[in-house]
């Protein structure tokens, strides 16, 4: 399990964004990531470097459009080191399957997986991205 | 060319060219790469934009003069300097620092401080003015009362006249808005104290220019120790940058139970001060709040239990004894107690109950990066030859004096 998860995007998400999902448009050059019947792509700015934040502008698309996520999470942890990272990002829903989260940091060089979290009807799916820094 | 002028030729020569010695071992590539991570130096100097004054040289001659003043502390005994000694390095040479009373922590060197994103052991303060009024206030150590420190700023006309010099305005009427700009003219002094170059600067910035000659003339039990730095000891996993660190907290199996049998849970506790600060970058008294990212969005969790500051290298032969509790004298101390690592020191996060009911208790064993390393006397000695070669050459600053 993911510990120390990010701010929530809920009660927003209730008024129906994923009930009816967004055109699922990427931005140009987004770095997709796939998993548990969902799609993400984002595209980070800057890019990400060692001790430094970020944000990440993603979507969001479940292979079932019928799916309705009620909560997005971001996290990233470092597996051969055991640890997160030390900053929560914030989630703010631009809208139409569309996101945001600020405020992230990786502060070690090594491998990462970055790890967006969707919950929906009880269950967690986790869209993972593997990425190593220098 | 007279005989006199073939010698002098002949000395110039031989001065450029390397000692018969002189050798250069093989860096691979991910080497080469780790290496010029760690400069150019100085890096770009960036003024702290919470900060009004930053980079302002009339607020840095306020700073300074404050910084040596010691009128600010209540009893009029100690000044920042009493403490951080510019003839030491702006540190004490003692294991903990002695203020007031007993403080169980080791006094970290100001020098680079203007690089840091988090101030102190624990980062208990999130910019450099505001940890520069950290210890004038805390009773441990300055003791001073922000009554008495505006009192004295406002009862003295040089410093009014300094002031006023400096922010372009007069003395706010609001105590905690004075106290504030004393920690911002602090600050920019301080910003001033940047370390110079060093050999191992000289062997990275030839590294990058490809100029193996020069590379060459790097001590070799320095370019071994080099190459365990940013190899088999990993070290530059956290002290990575120009500055030799991530800026970040690690645990790194220093007992957190002091002497007199407290505990000091570090950044857990650094991050809960932070937040709670009248003075962070969130405040009314910050000059960008906009930017407060780090602040906005710092984690408390487990994890902090037991971490520290990942301290800069640069001048660390300098600044013994070593780690937040002062507890290893030498370099060689430090350099043994990563080569002798075990999981078992490193699970310092044993189910002590947190002083504060209803705190998460760190209840699971630290995974740690660190590892054991098993190095030999020589790898020994090599790591230590290589962290004299962050010592910069022997200068002045400018204001220090």
């Amino acid at each position: 399990m993911l510990r120390a998860l990010v701010a929530t995007v809920a009660a927003s998400l209730a008024g129906g964004v994923f009930a009816q999902p967004g055109p699922c448009m990427p931005e140009r050059g987004a770095t997709r990531a796939q998993g548990g019947g969902y799609t993400v792509h984002f595209v980070a700015s800057p890019s990400p470097v060692v001790d430094r934040h970020f944000t990440l502008n993603f979507t969001v698309c479940a292979a079932d459009r019928t799916a309705s996520p009620e909560e997005i999470l971001v996290d990233a942890r470092m597996p051969s080191h055991g640890h997160g990272m030390n900053y929560r990002p914030t989630i703010t829903n631009l809208g139409n399957g569309r996101y945001r989260a600020e405020g992230l940091m990786f502060h070690m060089s090594g491998q990462w997986e970055l790890a967006f979290v969707v919950k929906e009807a009880g269950a967690t799916r986790k869209i993972i991205h593997v990425l190593v820094l220098k | 060319m007279s005989l006199a002028q073939r010698c002098l030729v002949a000395v110039a020569l031989l001065a450029w060219l390397p000692p018969a010695a002189a050798a250069l071992i093989h860096f691979t590539d991910k080497e080469r790469a780790a290496i010029l991570q760690h400069g150019p130096w100085p890096p770009a100097l960036a003024s702290d934009r919470s900060n009004r004054v930053s980079g302002n040289r009339e607020a840095a001659r306020l700073g300074r003069q404050l910084f040596f003043d010691a009128r600010l502390s209540t009893d009029g005994r100690q000044s920042c300097a009493s403490c951080h000694i510019p003839e030491r390095a702006w540190t004490d040479g003692r294991a903990m620092a002695a203020g007031h009373d007993d403080i169980r922590r080791n006094t970290m060197s100001v020098t680079n401080a203007r690089f840091n994103r988090w101030f102190g052991w624990s980062g208990a303060s999130d910019s450099l003015w505001a940890a520069s009024l950290r210890p004038l206030m805390d009773a441990r150590e300055m003791g001073a009362a922000e009554r008495h420190v505006v009192q004295l700023l406002r009862s003295q006309p040089d410093l009014v006249r300094s002031y006023e010099k400096a922010f372009g305005r007069a003395m706010p009427r609001d105590d905690e808005a004075l106290t504030a700009d004393l920690g911002k003219a602090l600050a920019a002094f301080q910003e001033t104290l940047v370390s110079g170059p060093t050999p191992f600067d000289k062997f990275r910035d030839a590294l990058a220019r490809g100029d193996a000659r020069l590379m060459a003339r790097y001590p070799m039990p320095a370019q071994r120790g080099l190459k365990l730095f940013v190899g088999k000891g990993q070290c530059n996993v956290c002290h990575f940058g120009p500055n030799f660190s991530n800026g970040e907290f690690d645990k790194v199996g220093i007992p957190v139970r002091n002497a007199g049998g407290d505990f000091d849970w570090g950044r857990y506790d650094g991050v809960k001060a932070v937040r709670a600060s009248r003075f962070n970058r969130l405040s009314r008294h910050s000059d960008d709040r906009a930017g407060a990212t780090s602040t906005r969005h710092v984690a408390l969790d487990v994890e902090a239990y037991g971490a520290f500051k990942v301290p800069g290298l640069r001048n660390v032969a300098l600044t013994s004894p070593y780690m937040h509790n002062g507890s290893l004298a030498t370099l060689h101390d430090v350099v043994r107690h990563y080569s002798e690592i075990t999981a078992e020191k490193l699970h310092i996060a044993a189910a002590h109950p947190h002083p504060e009911p209803g705190e998460p208790l760190p209840s699971r064993p630290a995974e740690s990066p660190l590892r054991t390393l098993s190095l030999s006397p020589q790898e020994i000695e090599d790591l230590v030859s290589f962290l004299h070669t962050l010592t910069e050459v022997p200068r002045r600053p400018a204001l220090a004096k």
